[in-house]
């Protein structure tokens, strides 16, 4: 595909169109964060950040309202075409992934608020090691993804690729551990089972990322990348 | 339009692998198409080809060595800034620029089957328009009757029947899809009818001479969003009957109408593709640029 020039000759389609990618990015940050903040008040028992966590989703939601009405609004007004309809429609399907991700965030908060009332005892100490791996994993995997949707950066984008493999071996590998305490330290089953959720919570964040990445490939090359297999594939073979 | 039992005035569609008259294409070349699935289910055709074409008002070069295919039986848009050229090689196709003094052809434009070339001055420029019609941005029926209008050139073709042409008129005022509104005053003036009826009038009188390729030089430009869509409709319903090139400034046509889409800058050929892929990804700076409204 052909790079576009700067401007647009009516700066109105600039401004539009520039608005748009940077609510975007500044929802996929907070999304970022959320990730972060939810997983340090799980594993610090932070009942202040788990809080935070869910107050900030509501934020997460209105911005999600907010760029696809924008989106909305942009097709019927604008009529985007060419490298200016990608953007369009990669930011829409990017948020839906960047909310959802938030909603696991959500999950985890909950999960940190509840563990911290002792209702549930907690993340089983030896899981603290994975949970933590899997979280930096995670938000770091999600902030690569928006950088590169901001940046329009295809190659950043097969980092996230490769950050969501090791999240989902690193969630294998946590879950077959999981079991053999499962089965040595059965009074612990109800953390244990909460420690699953969390980490599957991780493991669906990355794959949002990924997703997001997807999104920005589209973006930059107008090839769909999504159902190409485990790998997004190398720039420019799906034209 | 041709729907229904066919009839021998509504004969069915003959099949892609023929001309409208009936004889056989298999000497066209083919083209591959695999790149859009819209456009694999059957072998396209090439119905005209440009070939080095360069066109010249005096010194001044307008076209600059043109190659382009032109599919049949599927519509062909021409867009790009004026000036760029596109009327000019649309009205090569017709031989226009015959009338205007100082101009000059260089290079081919091959119609198929035949082979001819368009614009060899040894090739009578009548008998190409007759064979490639055109219609104008501006409705211009003659000041004559609805009738007339349409009758006209299947008189100079030489049809005196008054049976035949009153058939011949049905048939060409319903194929425009304008039947229903005038067939109760046939008689009254073309300029009587509004704009979306006249310019649906120049389309029938185009029609009459079954043409193998119609020409539209923005068709719309001068009417009503509803009129326009009427001519949309048209140009949609007549892509199965005849080889459409329609040149327009404005790009939601372009992208709704036709099939391929050939982006033109300052009298050359910058990108020709499927409409979809040129609409969506196109792959020369220049056409992104000027489709998205950055043109600097």
């Amino acid at each position: 595909m052909s790079e576009a020039s700067e401007g647009h000759i009516f700066k109105a389609t600039d401004g539009a169109l520039s608005d748009l990618r940077l609510r975007a990015h500044a929802m996929g940050l907070l999304v970022a964060e959320q990730v972060e903040t939810a997983v340090r008040a799980l594993l610090e028992s932070d009942l202040e950040a788990a809080q935070g966590v869910l107050v900030r989703e509501r934020q997460v939601n209105a911005y999600q309202t907010e760029i696809e009405a924008e989106s909305f609004r942009l097709l019927a007004q604008r009529a985007p075409v060419a490298s200016d309809l990608r953007m369009v429609l990669a930011v829409s399907r990017a948020v839906t992934d960047l909310e959802r991700a938030g909603d696991e965030s959500k999950k985890i908060a909950q999960f940190a608020l509840a563990s911290a009332g002792h209702m549930t005892g907690g993340p089983s100490r030896v899981m603290h090691r994975s949970l933590r791996h899997m979280a930096e994993l995670a938000s770091e995997a999600m902030r690569v993804a928006v950088d590169a949707l901001d940046r329009g950066d295809e190659r950043v984008a097969h980092d996230v690729a490769r950050l969501d493999r090791e999240l989902d071996q690193e969630f294998e590998s946590a879950l077959r551990q999981l079991m053999t305490v499962a089965m040595e330290r059965t009074r612990l089953l109800r953390p244990i089972f909460d420690t699953v959720f969390a980490l599957k919570s991780l493991e669906r964040i990355g794959d949002h990322a990924k997703n997001v990445a997807e999104h920005v490939v589209f973006l930059v090359s107008g090839a769909d990348v999504r159902h190409a297999g485990r790998d997004l594939p190398a720039r420019g073979s799906q034209h | 339009m041709q729907s229904g039992p066919s009839t021998p005035d509504n004969p069915p569609r003959p099949a892609p692998t023929h001309a409208l008259d009936g004889r056989p294409v298999t000497p066209r070349p083919s083209i591959d198409v695999a790149r859009s699935p819209a456009n694999t289910e059957e072998a396209l055709v090439v119905k005209s080809r440009a070939e080095g074409l360069s066109f010249y008002y005096g010194a001044v070069r307008a076209l600059k060595d043109l190659n382009i295919e032109i599919r049949e039986k599927r519509v062909t848009a021409l867009i790009g800034p004026s000036g760029c050229g596109k009327t000019t090689f649309l009205r090569c196709f017709n031989r226009m620029h015959d009338l205007t003094p100082g101009t000059r052809y260089q290079g081919r434009i091959i119609l198929f089957p035949d082979s001819i070339d368009l614009v060899d001055k040894a090739v009578d420029p009548i008998e190409v328009r007759m064979r490639i019609g055109m219609v104008f941005q501006k409705p211009n029926p003659f000041p004559k009757s609805i009738f007339e209008n349409v009758a006209y050139g299947l008189r100079v073709r030489g049809l005196r029947s008054k049976a035949r042409l009153e058939e011949e008129v049905e048939r060409a005022l319903r194929r425009a899809a304008i039947w229903e509104e005038v067939k109760d005053r046939l008689d009254n003036s073309g300029l009587s009818l509004s704009g979306g009826q006249q310019q649906r009038l120049c389309i029938a009188r185009a029609l009459a001479t079954n043409p193998e390729i119609l020409l539209f030089d923005e068709p719309t430009s001068a009417l009503d969003p509803i009129a326009t869509a009427r001519i949309e409709e048209l140009i949609a319903e007549l892509r199965d009957q005849v080889t459409v090139i329609i040149v327009t400034h404005n790009m939601q046509q372009a992208a709704r109408v036709s099939d391929y889409t050939a982006f033109m800058y300052l009298g050359e050929l910058i990108e020709f593709d499927n409409t979809s892929k040129l609409f969506t990804n196109p792959s020369q700076k220049a056409t992104e640029d000027y489709i998205t409204g950055r043109y600097g």
